[in-house]
């Protein structure tokens, strides 16, 4: 299969989107805003329909206005603070609302909906590095400012009080979520991306460990999840993103039965004693 | 070290002060207890003190140099945060600007926690968990540290040690000690001043005369 050269910048993608998903997605998870890569990940085909229309880069297009509405959420959370969901209600509803009146008006002379289910035949030598430059900036702006995402996630007052600005990292967060969502897209899809954001976390705070080493573990899982779905997904000739999104729940099944297992164990151990 | 002048304060316009015409001066060194019964603008009142509250009219102005925080337990309800104690720290050193990691593990040691440094800040009691926040409040040496209801969800012997560390801090390190309480013993066997709070307004008196005056005919507080 790696004869192939969209095979290959396929791996290497999602090589990428394995590390940048679950890096963004774990502060996502720990401030219960899970939902929002679901609901960005509709933005970023409003995003591509854009760039599609207007004869830019689609993932460029994906990027601004996935960019755009995380912007936007946080903006909307000053006037709605009590009702998160509802502000991601309002933003998919407009994503949607944008993809679905284009994709519809036949103005579009591409296949769009490839973007929806991921697609590693699509992936040109362009899109990989538009993917690398994106990669590369969102990582460089997680550690730049990781200790200032980290608190914001973990006690807002206190991030405020040691001088935080808040608002300003929130929405430089909106940016990275953006990256991530439209850097992973063509690959995995818009349909099951958040499961790329928010399953490997989920695997990873199984383990009970510290945020630093919860971060890793994400990573390695993601990794595993990704290659072994794109791998199958070949293998079986269905859609990768779909089959990386049963992988990642059949990696999330295993660990939490170990997890019961070991307890059980330990259990009958400390029974006999 | 703190000073307030006709400090009022509501949450949105239309709705009652929460908190109205609060006048007071908090001196260096001293450990003022705010008491007050439930919805009397306590936890406000500090706010306001930390800059996270504008007041709605009037000043409140802080000559402290550095403020720690030591926030109530329950707001972090999410005890599923995959977070160690040492991470916690040391994130917030980060975010001082200290370059110096001895500070954590020193910070650590005042409180004598130094055992719960890999600990998941999720996993400890009332009592450990309010230790390891004034760990936190401590580092960058602050002239003033500012808690919550500190004893809410800690036991009895924690208390002991918790309250013990605090008053340390003031006597032995001259810190300045603010402390929202609904403690009244821990109020009155801690603080060299209390600030009452009722209806709106509040005033400062001193520990004895706030059991002599205010607490003799409340039958809840006999045993204080």
């Amino acid at each position: 299969m790696f004869k192939y050269a969209f095979m290959q910048n396929a791996f290497v993608i999602s090589f990428f989107i394995a590390i940048l998903c679950p890096a963004i997605g774990i502060f996502l998870v720990v401030r219960r805003y899970s939902l929002i890569g679901d609901t960005l990940s509709h933005a970023s085909l409003a995003g591509i329909t854009l760039g599609f229309l207007t004869g830019q880069n689609p993932i460029i297009g994906a990027f601004v206005f996935t960019s755009f509405a995380g912007a936007l959420i946080e903006f909307l959370r000053t006037f709605l603070r009590k009702y998160t969901d509802l502000i991601l209600s309002i933003v998919l509803s407009l994503s949607v609302g944008i993809a679905i009146t284009i994709m519809s008006s036949g103005k579009l002379h591409v296949n769009a909906e490839a973007y929806m289910f991921g697609s590693i035949l699509t992936v040109t030598r362009g899109d990989l590095v538009t993917v690398i430059i994106l990669s590369a900036l969102s990582v460089l702006t997680l550690l730049l400012f990781y200790h200032q995402m980290l608190y914001i996630s973990f006690d807002e007052e206190t991030a405020k009080i040691a001088g935080v600005r808040v608002r300003l990292i929130n929405y430089v967060f909106s940016i990275l979520v953006a990256s991530a969502i439209s850097v992973s897209i063509k690959i995995v899809g818009m349909l099951v991306l958040s499961s790329m954001i928010a399953l490997p976390v989920a695997t990873a705070l199984q383990l009970g460990k510290g945020f630093k080493k919860t971060l890793v573990f994400s990573i390695l899982f993601s990794i595993v999840d990704i290659m072994l779905g794109l791998f199958l997904s070949w293998s079986l000739n269905v859609a990768p993103g779909g089959f990386t999104a049963l992988v990642s729940v059949a990696v999330l099944v295993i660990v939490l039965a170990g997890k019961r297992v070991r307890s059980f164990v330990a259990s009958i151990r400390s029974g006999e004693k | 070290m703190i000073e307030t002048d006709a400090l009022s304060f509501r949450y949105a316009q239309g709705e009652p002060h929460i908190l109205e015409n609060i006048t007071m001066y908090i001196k260096k060194g001293a450990y003022v207890s705010v008491v007050g019964e439930n919805g009397s603008g306590k936890s406000t009142l500090i706010r306001l003190f930390l800059g996270l509250l504008k007041p709605t009219s009037g000043t409140v102005v802080s000559n402290a140099r550095r403020t720690g925080y030591v926030p109530q337990k329950k707001d972090f309800l999410n005890s599923q945060f995959p977070l160690t104690v040492a991470e916690m720290l040391n994130s917030y050193r980060a975010l001082l600007g200290l370059k110096d990691k001895r500070v954590v593990a020193e910070s650590l040691e005042h409180v004598q926690m130094e055992d719960f440094r890999n600990a998941l800040v999720g996993t400890l009691s009332g009592g450990q968990a309010q230790k390891v926040f004034i760990a936190r409040a401590l580092i960058g040496s602050p002239d003033l540290i500012i808690l919550d209801e500190p004893s809410t969800g800690v036991d009895m012997k924690s208390q002991k040690e918790m309250y013990s560390v605090i008053r340390k801090l003031n006597r032995e390190k001259g810190i300045t000690i603010v402390s929202v309480e609904h403690n009244l013993d821990a109020a009155v066997m801690n603080s060299t001043l209390i600030f009452h709070l009722a209806e709106k307004h509040g005033h400062m008196c001193n520990p004895g005369k706030y059991v002599s005056e205010f607490l003799r005919n409340d039958p809840e507080a006999q045993n204080v």
